[in-house]
C-alpha cells in the first residue's frame, strides 16, 4: 500500500525518476534478415516492457541490459516475424536470425491517438498499405488514387483525368446525403485538410443555375499535395468501429498516413528518377458523315459548310485528347542517422504534361522528418513539409453555355474546320457558340499552391519499470496553405466576343487555409505479469480551422489585360470557415496473454460547428479480439492463426459549414445595399450527424502463415442525416436545415494472401481481395425526392425510404421496371455489386514482377456525354444500329426517341476489369560500381489493360467532384488517361 | 505485491480518467457567429441603426421579390393581357384554366410570390424587435414610428397574399418560423390586416419625429407615412365593405381630388449591379417572352379614351401563342427602370368615387368619376347614378385607371362580377383564388 502511495504521488506530481536499478545483466548479439545479411535498426527490448529499448547498429549488433537473472527479449523489424528469445545472465553473442513476415501479423498498426496495436491482436479490420505497395509497383500521381484496388471496402473514383487530382473516395458506402462523406486525412498526427475548392468557371459555364444548383467546376482535392514517395505506410480505419476515437469528424473513416522515418545507419542516399508517357485511355472515334446525314443532323446551313470543306475531315480527338503527354518524376531521399537522432530527407519534383495541349502538373515537394532522443524521458519528432504545385486543368464538364471543351468538342461534327489561319486568327465555330480549339489554346484554369505542413511530437517518459510504464505524448501541428485559382477567359474568345459573353472574363480566387491540431496523451502500460497487459490512455485534443476563400471575377476586360482591376465590371465574393473543437478521449485495452484483447473507449467532443458549442457529444467504442489458436488446448497445428474479433463503436460528422446559421444576405437596393432575411433557416438545433457500426470478422492463417485469411462483415447505420428541407413559405424561410434520415450499410470484406511459392530464387505472393457493399435509406422523415443529377428525364439519384441512397430513376417506358409509388423508372443503383482485385507479385533472382488487376462489377454511371453527343449528332455509333431491338432505328436516333420518354439509355454499366498497375523491376547485383549499393531499374504502367462496355471515355467518372450521392454522373469530361513509365533508382 | 500493483492501476485509472475530464470540462467552446453573414439573432439583439437601416433597404429591396409573378398572376386570370412565354407554358395553360389546367398548389406562380412576401414579413418581424431592443440614440417617438412603419409593411404583405389567396386566407402570426400561427378565414384574414394598419397608425399619426432612418416608399417623416399607411387602410377597408372606416381613412390620406394622379408610393428599380429591373417590361414587338393587351382591353374602350394609347402599343405583327391572340403589347412600363406603384392617387380617387357611391352621396361619386373621366379625355360621366351603374362604371374607370397595377381580377370578385371576364377559349375557366402552397 505504501508503495502505490507512492506511485499515487509520483504520478501526480508528473515528476518521475527512475526507480532503483535493480540486478541486471547484458545479453549481446546480432540481427541477421533474408540472406544473412545484418539487419541495422532492429528493436531489441524486454518482452512487456518498454524500458532500455536498443535498436541494432549496421552491423546488426546490439547490447542490451535485462533486469534480474534471466528474462524474454523480442526481437522486431518491419517485414520480418518478431522473435523472442530466453536470455540469462550466460547469453552472449547471440545469432539471431529474423524470418520475414509473409502475413503480416506482426506489423503495427497505428489505431489510436497515442499508440498501436500489432495486428493479430487487432480486432477492426484495418486496412494497411506499405510504401511498396503504395508507389513500389508504378509512379504515382495523388496518394488517394494510389490506394485504389489495394485494400477492401473502399469505393474509390477518379472525377476526372484532369491532371493534378479530384478523387472521391467512400469507405463502405455512403454515409452522408447532404454532408461531407470523404475521409479525414492525419498526416504523422497532423490533420490534413482535403478542400476541393471551386475556381468561379461557373461565370462562364453557367453549370449550375439551371437543372442543377451544384457547382461543377472539377477542383482537385487537396490531398494531392502529399507526396506519396514520402509516405511510409498508410492505415484505413473504414468505419466508426475502428475510428470512434477520432470522434465527430471520422464518420466519412480515417487515413492515417506516416511518413518514412531514418534509421540508425550510415546515411543512405536514394536517386530516381521516371520518365513516362500518358495517353489517352480510350478513344472513342468520330462519326462517319455523308451528306444525307449532314442535312438530317444540321440543315442547309450545315449542308453548305459540309459541302465547302470538299470532304475534308479532322481527327479533333487526336487533336484535342491526343497529346502523348512527356511526365517525368524525379526523387532524392537521404536517410540515417545514430542511436540518438536520425533523419528523413525527401525531394520530388514531378512535371507532368497531360493529354489535352496546354494542361499538365507540377509539383515540388520537400520533407524533412528529425526524431531526437533529447534526454532518457523525452523523444522529440518533428516532421516539415513544404508543397509548391501548379495544375492547368482545362475547362471541361457540364455547362449552360456550350462552352467548355467537353460539350463544344461534342456539339462540333469534324468536317467543321476550327483552325486558325496563317494569322493565328481562329474562325469562330460555325456550327456551336464556341471553337474548342482557340479555347484550348487562350484559356487559363490554374490551379496553384503553397503548402507548409508542421508537425511535432515529444513523448515524456515519465515512469518506466518493467511493470510500470507511463509516457506523456504531446502533438501539435499546423496545415497551412494558399491555393491561388486563376481562371482567364480572353475577350477574342468566340463565346466572349461580340456581345456573347462578358468579353473577357477573370477570376481570381485565394484561398487562405490554417489549420491546426493539438493533443496531449497519456498512455499508462501496466504489466503485473507475463500474461496479463493494462494500457489505459486519456488525453485531450483541439482542433481549428480557419478558411478563407475571396474569389474576385472580373469581366469587360480592357485588351489582353488580366489583372481584375483592368476590367469594367467587378464582382467579389468572400466565403470564411471557422472552426473550433475540443474533445477529449480515454481509452483502456486489457490483453491476457495475446490470447483475449479487449478494448473499450470514449471520446467526448465539442464544436463550434454543432448548433450548440458547449455541448459534449459522446462516442463509445468496444472490441474484443480471441486468438483461439493460443489457447493451450488447441493442437492443430496446420492452423497457426484463428481470430475471432467484434467490434463497436460511433463516430460523427458535421453538417454543412453554415448549416447552424440563419443569414441576412445582402440585398443591393436604390443605391445602397441591405439586409433581407436568407431563404434557409438556419438549425441551432442541429444535432451532429451520427454513424454506429458493428463489426464482426474471422482471420485464420495456415500452413505458418504462409496463406491467411481475413473475413469481415459490418452493419453500420449513419443516422440523424441532416438535409436541407422544404419549409412552409409562410415562415418566411424556403428550406431548413434538419437531422431527418438515416442510412444503413451493410457489407462483406474478404482478404486472403498466399504465398504459392516461396524458394530460393522464385516468389510467388496472391493477394486476392473482395468487397461488397449495400446500402438503404432506412429512415427518411421528409417525402422521397430527387438529387444529384439534373432530373428525371435524363436519370437521376432518389433518396427513398427503403431503396439504396445511389439508386438511379428516371421517367420510364411501358415496358421500364417502375416504382409503384412515384411511378418513376427503376435503373440500378451507381453502388456497384462487388469488387474484386488481385495483387500478383512474382520475383525470380533480381527480377520482380508486381501486378495489381481490378474489377469492379456492376454500378450504374448517368451519361450525359452520350445525350449530347446525340443531340449534335456526333455520337461515334450514332450510326449502328445494335439498340433499337426492331432494328429499325439507328443508336443515335434510337436513343434520341427516347428523349423524354424514358431516361433509360443515358444510364450505363459502369462494371471495368482493369490492370490499374503492372511494374517490371531489375536489382543490378550489388556493389556492380563502387560506392553504389544499390541500382534498380523497370518498367511499369498504369490502366494499361481496361475492359469496359460503357460507351464513354472511362466509367471512373464524377462531374459533381466528390458529392456523397451524385459522384457517378458523366458530362463531357476531361478522359482518363493511361501511362506507361522508364524508372531508374540508385542507392548510396 | 501483486495485490498492490493491481490496486495502483485502479487508481491511476480514475484518476487519469477524471483529470482529463475536468481539464476538458473546462476548455470550452464558445460559439463561432456566423463569419459570412450577419445575424438576426444579434441584430434583433441590439442593432446598430446601420443595421436597422440595412434591414429598412432589405425589407424595401424584399417587396419586390417575385411581384412579376403576382402582377402576371392577378393581370392574366383578371383578363387584362396574356403573359407569352415559350420556356413555360403554364402562363397560358394553368392560369386561364386552358381545358383541364387547373392551378398547381406547388408552381412557381403561387409558391414564388407567396414565399417572397412572407420572407419581406419576416425581415418586418426581425426589424420591430431590433427597433425594440436597440440602445442606439433614438427617441421614443422614433422608436414607435419605426415599429409602426414595419407593421404597415407586413400589413401590405399580408394583403397582397390575401390577394392571392382569398378564401384560403392567410397566416398573420408567422413571427416563430417553427411555431406558425393558423391561417385565418378571408375576414378574420382582412380583418387582421386593417388591425395592423390601425395599431400602426396610432403611433404614426400626430408622431412629430422621423423614422430613425430612411425609407423611399413614403418619405422619412412618421406624420407624412401616416398618409400612406391610411391609403392602404382606405383599400382594405373598401375589400371589407367598412364605408365608414373607408371614408374616414381617406380622408387621412395623401387623397388628393385634385391632385396629381401618379402621387403615391412605389416601388423603385435600377440598373446597378445587383440591383432589381422592373419585371412588367418587356420591349415592344418582342415575341416568345412576351406580354400582349387581352383584346377586350381595346375593343371596350370607350372612343377617346387616351389611357389605351398610354398603356399599351400597337405591334408590328400580331403576336399568337397558345391559340391566344393579340395585336397590342402591354405596355404600362416604358423602360425596365420604370416604378411600379404600391398605391397611387388615381386609385385614392376611385376608392373615395365608390365610397361615396356606397354612401349615397351620389354627386361626390360622380365628381371624383368625372375627375378620372376628364383625366382620360373622356366627357363626364353621363349614366344612372343609382348604385348599381355607378359601380359598374367605377369598376370600368378602374379598368382602365389600373390597368395592369394588380386590381382588375380582384374587383371583380368581391362584387360577384368573375363570371363577366371574358373567355378567350373554349373550356377556359377563370379561377377565383389560387389554392394554399402545398408546403403549407
Amino acid at each position: 500500500m505504501q508503495k502505490t502511495f507512492r506511485y499515487f504521488v509520483l504520478c501526480l506530481s508528473s515528476m518521475m525518476v527512475p526507480m532503483a536499478l535493480l540486478a541486471q545483466f547484458t545479453v549481446t548479439g546480432t540481427v541477421t534478415g533474408a540472406g544473412n545479411n545484418p539487419l541495422s535498426g532492429a528493436t531489441i527490448k524486454v518482452k512487456n516492457s518498454n524500458k532500455g529499448i536498443v535498436t541494432s547498429d549496421q552491423a546488426g549488433k546490439f547490447s542490451l541490459d535485462v533486469p534480474g537473472q534471466k528474462g524474454v527479449i523480442d526481437i522486431s523489424f518491419i517485414g520480418y516475424k518478431t522473435q523472442s528469445v530466453s536470455v540469462d545472465v550466460n547469453s552472449q553473442s547471440l545469432a539471431l536470425k529474423l524470418v520475414e513476415d509473409i502475413s503480416n501479423l506482426d506489423e503495427v498498426v497505428v489505431t489510436g491517438l497515442g499508440t498501436s496495436v500489432k495486428r493479430a491482436n487487432l480486432a477492426n479490420a484495418v486496412a494497411s498499405v506499405s510504401s511498396k505497395e503504395l508507389v513500389g509497383t508504378t509512379t504515382q500521381s495523388t496518394v488517394d488514387g494510389a490506394l485504389y484496388g489495394k485494400f477492401t471496402g473502399a469505393n474509390i473514383s477518379a472525377n476526372s483525368g484532369a491532371p493534378g487530382g479530384g478523387i472521391s473516395v467512400k469507405l463502405r458506402g455512403v454515409t452522408s446525403i447532404a454532408g461531407n462523406s470523404q475521409p479525414l486525412f492525419i498526416v504523422d498526427g497532423v490533420y490534413y485538410d482535403n478542400s476541393s475548392i471551386n475556381a468561379g468557371l461557373n461565370a462562364v459555364s453557367k453549370a449550375a443555375g439551371q437543372g442543377s444548383t451544384t457547382f461543377q467546376d472539377n477542383p482537385s482535392n487537396r490531398i494531392a499535395d502529399l507526396d506519396a514517395e514520402d509516405i511510409d505506410r498508410v492505415e484505413i480505419l473504414k468505419g466508426a468501429s475502428a475510428a470512434a476515437i477520432y470522434g465527430s469528424r471520422a464518420a466519412g473513416g480515417v487515413v492515417i498516413i506516416t511518413t518514412k522515418k531514418g534509421r540508425n545507419g550510415k546515411p543512405k542516399i536514394e536517386l530516381s528518377h521516371s520518365i513516362g508517357q500518358q495517353m489517352q485511355l480510350r478513344k472513342l472515334g468520330g462519326r462517319s458523315w455523308d451528306a444525307a446525314k449532314v442535312q438530317a443532323a444540321y440543315g442547309s446551313a450545315g449542308t453548305s459548310i459540309y459541302n465547302a470543306a470538299g470532304g475534308k475531315v479532322y481527327d479533333y480527338e487526336k487533336e484535342l485528347y491526343g497529346q502523348k503527354g512527356l511526365m517525368n518524376n524525379t526523387r532524392l531521399s537521404i536517410s540515417g542517422g545514430n542511436d540518438k537522432t536520425t533523419f528523413y530527407a525527401g525531394f520530388t519534383r514531378k512535371d507532368d504534361e497531360a493529354i489535352v495541349k496546354n494542361t499538365g502538373y507540377t509539383k515540388t515537394a520537400f520533407r524533412i522528418n528529425l526524431d531526437q532522443k533529447v534526454f532518457s524521458f523525452l523523444d522529440l519528432s518533428l516532421n516539415y513539409n513544404y508543397v509548391e504545385s501548379k495544375a492547368d486543368r482545362g475547362y471541361f464538364n457540364n455547362d449552360n453555355t456550350s462552352t467548355t471543351l467537353g460539350v463544344s468538342f461534342v456539339s462540333t461534327p469534324w468536317w467543321a474546320n476550327l483552325y486558325p489561319d496563317a494569322n493565328g486568327n481562329y474562325p469562330n465555330n460555325p456550327l456551336a457558340p464556341s471553337n474548342f480549339l482557340q479555347t484550348r489554346d487562350l484559356i487559363t484554369n490554374r490551379e496553384k499552391v503553397n503548402r507548409t505542413l508542421l508537425g511535432s511530437t515529444a513523448t515524456f517518459k515519465i515512469l518506466n519499470t518493467g511493470k510500470h510504464d507511463l509516457k506523456i505524448i504531446a502533438r501539435g501541428g499546423i496545415d497551412n496553405y494558399t491555393l491561388n485559382t486563376i481562371a482567364i477567359f480572353p475577350k477574342e474568345l468566340q463565346f466572349e466576343k461580340d456581345g456573347n459573353g462578358t468579353n473577357g472574363l477573370s477570376a481570381y480566387g485565394t484561398t487562405i487555409t490554417r489549420n491546426s491540431n493539438i493533443s496531449a496523451i497519456a498512455v499508462y502500460n501496466f504489466s503485473p505479469n507475463e500474461k496479463i497487459n493494462f494500457r489505459t490512455q486519456a488525453g485531450l485534443t483541439a482542433e481549428n480551422i480557419d478558411q478563407n476563400n475571396v474569389l474576385t471575377t472580373a469581366s469587360q476586360l480592357i485588351g489582353t489585360q488580366t489583372n481584375v482591376n483592368q476590367a469594367g465590371a467587378v464582382q467579389a465574393e468572400q466565403a470564411r470557415t471557422i472552426q473550433k473543437d475540443r474533445g477529449f478521449f480515454v481509452q483502456e485495452e486489457v490483453n491476457y496473454n495475446d490470447i483475449f484483447i479487449a478494448t473499450a473507449g470514449l471520446r467526448g467532443d465539442r464544436s463550434s460547428r454543432n448548433g450548440d458549442a458547449s455541448k459534449l457529444y459522446y462516442f463509445p467504442k468496444a472490441s474484443l479480439a480471441v486468438n483461439v489458436n493460443r489457447f493451450s488446448f488447441w493442437n492443430w497445428k496446420q492452423v497457426s492463426q484463428l481470430k475471432l474479433r467484434v467490434a463497436y463503436g460511433e463516430s460523427g460528422n458535421f453538417a454543412q459549414f453554415g448549416a447552424i446559421y440563419t443569414p441576412l444576405v445582402p440585398a443591393i437596393f436604390n443605391g445602397t445595399t441591405g439586409s433581407l432575411i436568407g431563404i434557409n433557416q438556419g438549425n441551432d438545433k442541429l444535432e451532429p450527424e451520427r454513424q454506429k457500426e458493428l463489426e464482426f470478422g474471422i482471420d485464420f492463417g495456415i500452413l505458418k502463415n504462409r496463406i491467411t485469411f481475413e473475413g469481415t462483415y459490418y452493419i453500420k447505420k449513419a443516422d440523424n442525416l441532416i438535409l436541407l428541407v422544404q419549409s412552409p413559405t409562410s415562415s418566411g424561410f424556403s428550406n431548413a436545415w434538419k437531422n431527418v434520415a438515416a442510412i444503413r450499410n451493410k457489407g462483406i470484406e474478404l482478404g486472403l494472401n498466399a504465398m504459392i511459392v516461396d524458394s530460393k530464387n522464385w516468389k510467388w505472393n496472391i493477394q486476392t481481395r473482395f468487397w461488397k457493399n449495400k446500402a438503404e435509406v432506412t429512415r427518411l422523415d421528409v417525402p422521397a425526392f430527387n438529387t444529384g443529377a439534373f432530373g428525371a428525364t435524363l436519370g437521376t439519384y432518389r433518396i427513398q425510404k427503403g431503396k439504396s441512397p445511389t439508386q438511379v430513376v428516371g421517367i420510364a417506358g411501358a415496358n421500364d421496371p417502375k416504382d409503384p409509388e412515384s411511378g418513376l423508372g427503376i435503373f440500378g443503383d451507381a453502388e456497384p455489386d462487388f469488387q474484386l482485385s488481385f495483387t500478383n507479385n512474382v520475383t525470380w533472382k533480381n527480377f520482380e514482377l508486381s501486378v495489381l488487376s481490378h474489377w469492379k462489377k456492376g454500378g450504374r454511371n448517368i451519361n450525359l456525354s452520350t445525350l449530347l453527343s446525340d443531340i449534335f449528332g456526333t455520337s461515334p455509333d450514332f450510326d449502328k444500329t445494335n439498340l433499337d431491338p426492331s432494328g429499325q432505328l439507328s443508336n443515335g436516333s434510337f436513343r434520341l426517341a427516347a428523349l423524354g420518354t424514358t431516361a433509360k439509355p443515358w444510364v450505363e454499366d459502369a462494371s471495368y476489369f482493369r490492370i490499374r498497375e503492372i511494374g517490371l523491376s531489375y536489382k543490378l547485383p550489388a556493389n556492380l560500381i563502387k560506392g553504389i549499393s544499390q541500382i534498380k531499374v523497370g518498367f511499369s504502367g498504369r490502366n494499361l489493360f481496361n475492359h469496359f462496355t460503357y460507351s464513354s471515355y472511362d466509367p471512373e467518372v464524377s462531374n459533381f467532384g466528390a458529392n456523397a450521392i451524385s459522384s457517378n454522373v458523366e458530362v463531357t469530361p476531361f478522359p482518363s488517361s493511361k501511362s506507361i513509365h522508364f524508372n531508374v533508382s540508385v542507392s548510396f | 505485491m501483486k495485490q498492490s500493483y493491481k490496486i495502483s492501476t485502479f487508481m491511476l485509472l480514475p484518476l487519469l480518467i477524471t483529470t482529463v475530464m475536468y481539464v476538458c470540462t473546462s476548455c470550452k467552446v464558445d460559439p463561432i457567429r456566423d463569419p459570412n453573414n450577419p445575424s438576426p439573432g444579434s441584430i434583433t439583439q441590439n442593432a446598430t441603426l446601420g443595421e436597422i437601416q440595412n434591414l429598412v433597404d432589405g425589407t424595401e429591396s424584399g417587396m419586390r421579390d417575385n411581384m412579376g409573378f403576382y402582377f402576371d398572376d392577378v393581370g392574366v386570370i383578371g383578363r387584362e393581357f396574356y403573359r407569352y412565354s415559350t420556356s413555360d407554358p403554364r402562363f397560358t395553360s394553368d392560369l386561364l384554366g386552358k381545358s383541364t389546367s387547373v392551378l398547381d398548389n406547388n408552381t412557381f406562380y403561387i409558391t414564388n410570390p407567396f414565399g417572397a412576401r412572407y420572407r419581406a414579413v419576416k425581415n418586418t418581424n426581425i426589424l420591430i424587435p431590433a427597433l425594440q431592443n436597440t440602445k442606439a440614440s433614438i427617441t421614443e417617438d422614433q422608436r414607435k414610428a419605426g415599429i409602426a412603419y414595419a407593421q404597415t409593411i407586413k400589413a401590405y404583405q399580408l394583403l397582397l397574399v390575401f390577394n392571392l389567396e382569398y378564401e384560403n386566407g392567410v397566416r398573420v402570426d408567422v413571427a416563430d418560423p417553427d411555431n406558425l400561427g393558423p391561417f385565418l378565414s378571408k375576414d378574420e384574414s382582412l380583418n387582421a390586416i386593417q388591425g395592423l394598419l390601425n395599431t400602426a397608425n396610432a403611433d404614426l399619426k400626430n408622431n412629430p419625429a422621423n423614422f430613425p432612418f430612411n425609407s423611399s416608399v413614403f418619405g422619412n417623416a412618421a406624420s407624412e407615412f401616416s398618409k400612406f399607411n391610411r391609403a392602404l387602410a382606405a383599400r382594405v377597408a373598401v375589400y371589407r365593405k367598412d364605408w365608414a372606416l373607408a371614408n374616414s381613412a381617406l380622408s387621412e390620406s395623401f387623397f388628393d381630388l385634385n391632385g396629381d394622379l401618379n402621387t403615391g408610393a412605389y416601388h423603385l428599380f435600377s440598373t446597378a449591379g445587383g440591383d432589381q429591373l422592373n419585371p412588367q417590361y418587356f420591349p415592344l414587338n418582342v415575341s416568345g417572352e412576351a406580354r400582349v393587351a387581352q383584346p377586350g382591353f381595346i375593343a371596350d374602350a370607350e372612343a377617346g379614351d387616351t389611357r389605351t394609347g398610354a398603356k399599351t402599343s400597337r405591334r408590328l405583327d400580331t403576336a399568337f401563342q397558345d391559340g391566344l391572340k393579340s395585336a397590342y403589347d402591354f405596355y404600362v412600363y416604358k423602360t425596365n427602370v420604370a416604378p411600379i406603384p404600391i398605391i397611387r392617387n388615381e386609385e385614392l380617387i376611385l376608392l373615395y368615387a365608390e365610397v361615396q357611391a356606397q354612401l349615397t352621396n351620389t354627386a361626390n361619386a360622380t365628381a371624383a368619376i368625372n375627375v378620372i373621366r376628364s383625366a382620360a379625355s373622356l366627357g363626364n360621366y353621363s349614366g344612372a347614378t343609382d348604385l348599381g351603374n355607378l359601380i359598374t362604371e367605377i369598376l370600368k374607370q378602374r379598368r382602365y385607371s389600373l390597368y395592369g397595377e394588380g386590381h382588375r381580377w380582384i374587383d371583380m370578385r368581391r362584387y360577384n362580377k368573375l363570371s363577366e371576364l371574358p373567355i378567350d377559349r373554349t373550356g377556359d375557366d377563370v379561377w377565383v383564388q389560387f389554392p394554399r402552397p402545398a408546403n403549407e
